[in-house]
């Protein structure tokens, strides 16, 4: 029997996601510089927020807890390689979203800055984690290897985070999480903006658990494979 | 039948060709994304880790500078904008009051106005001069959202926003 969280994660996320979109577009009002264009704030920070902190930070967590031999277990390095790729789908999306925004109010598509150049290189990273896994068949050696690459490519989330305070970026500071942890957003645009950040967390977090039960469905399909196999041969043994 | 099972071979044999190929065109995949990274990184970060200089520092390395192509950044200053048939021009103030007149051609982005803060790609036009001959005008907007026209909408049930 399903657990009552997880039953209700999915209209959860639905339902939070249809407000923040409510709110974003039609209650909220339009800002005094950006006019409608700053209604990308509810979408394009809450994206980065997941892909960067969350699901490339469970990644980089569960790939610490494979490599740890207390909690070592494939369940860590089925959580580190499925969140990788619902990250690879969130840092795209943050891309996009970014360059959907920056082509009205910068007046271009893509700036190689610092915050955008960093972003586009984790999301090879990300790229590269799927990769590698491809590239050995040995279960072991694969997640130990994709495990250490995991947490080396995290080296650069907070070179992402500090980069427009670190440089001089084109792309705007941080929106919420300032260095004096000012929100510098008004009333319920800041509501609005906050709740986005929880839909779009509810959201990987639903994805997540998706992939991850088709990857656990993928592996048992193997295992009655290789079974199924091995007794065809007993089977042509016998005759 | 263990006598029949003991006589079956089952040790591992080596991987069929396919499974080979397959393997090296990932490991050409891992290159390429090897070469993307040290492409971005060469790009980005290296050229235009810092991706502006701000007037104050335009300023005190203008002999330097002379006419190299740069990316220079000040905050518009008011009642200075003139829109031309090429462009536009208008006077841009650095965090120390220096100032640099900019004459840009090609349209200005959607958000470009007064009091708002721009980098502007170009040069200087010559190695004692303030003023700046741009090719394009970024705008660079800041982090804080305000609404438009607060409490001046009237919903049904009264309340203002």
């Amino acid at each position: 029997m399903k657990l009552l969280s997880q039953r209700l994660l999915g209209p959860v996320t639905l339902a939070l996601l249809g407000l923040t979109f409510w709110l974003g577009l039609w209650v909220t009002p339009p800002d005094k510089a950006q006019g409608n264009l700053a209604r990308l704030v509810y979408v394009h920070p809450a994206v980065a927020w997941v892909a960067l902190y969350v699901s490339f930070g469970t990644a980089t967590i569960a790939s610490a807890l494979y490599l740890w031999q207390r909690t070592r277990s494939m369940v860590m390095d089925r959580v580190a390689h499925c969140a990788m790729e619902v990250s690879v789908v969130f840092i795209l999306l943050t891309l996009i979203t970014g360059s959907i925004w920056g082509r009205p109010t910068w007046g271009v598509w893509w700036a190689w800055d610092a915050r955008l150049t960093s972003t586009a290189i984790l999301g090879v990273f990300a790229l590269a984690y799927l990769a590698l896994r491809r590239a050995n068949d040995d279960p072991d050696l694969r997640a130990r290897r994709a495990a250490v690459f995991a947490i080396l490519a995290a080296i650069n989330v907070p070179i992402i985070h500090f980069s427009v305070q670190w440089w001089k970026t084109l792309h705007q500071g941080a929106t919420v999480f300032t260095s004096n942890r000012q929100l510098l957003i008004h009333g319920l645009m800041a509501w609005t903006l906050l709740i986005s950040f929880l839909a779009f967390t509810l959201l990987f977090f639903w994805l997540l658990r998706a992939r991850y039960r088709l990857e656990v469905l993928r592996s048992e399909r193997y295992d009655v494979f290789v079974a199924e196999a091995l007794a065809q041969r007993r089977r042509e043994g016998v005759r | 039948m263990p006598d029949a099972e003991a006589s079956i071979d089952l040790t591992p044999v080596d991987a069929p060709p396919l499974k080979r190929r397959a393997r090296r065109r990932t490991i050409g995949v891992l290159v390429v994304l090897v070469l993307a990274v040290l492409a971005l990184l060469s790009q980005g970060l290296l050229h235009s880790l810092n991706y502006f200089e701000t007037i104050d520092q335009a300023m005190s390395a203008r002999a330097k500078l002379g006419t190299t192509t740069i990316r220079l950044e000040g905050v518009v200053k008011p009642h200075t904008i003139a829109r031309t048939s090429g462009g536009a021009s208008f006077w841009m103030t650095g965090g120390k009051g220096e100032e640099v007149f900019v004459s840009a051609h090609g349209s200005p982005p959607q958000l470009f106005q007064a009091n708002i803060p721009v980098v502007v790609v170009g040069h200087f036009t010559s190695s004692t001069s303030d003023r700046f001959y741009g090719t394009q005008i970024l705008v660079k907007h800041t982090a804080s959202y305000i609404a438009a026209h607060p409490k001046r909408v009237r919903a049904p049930n009264g309340t203002t926003r």
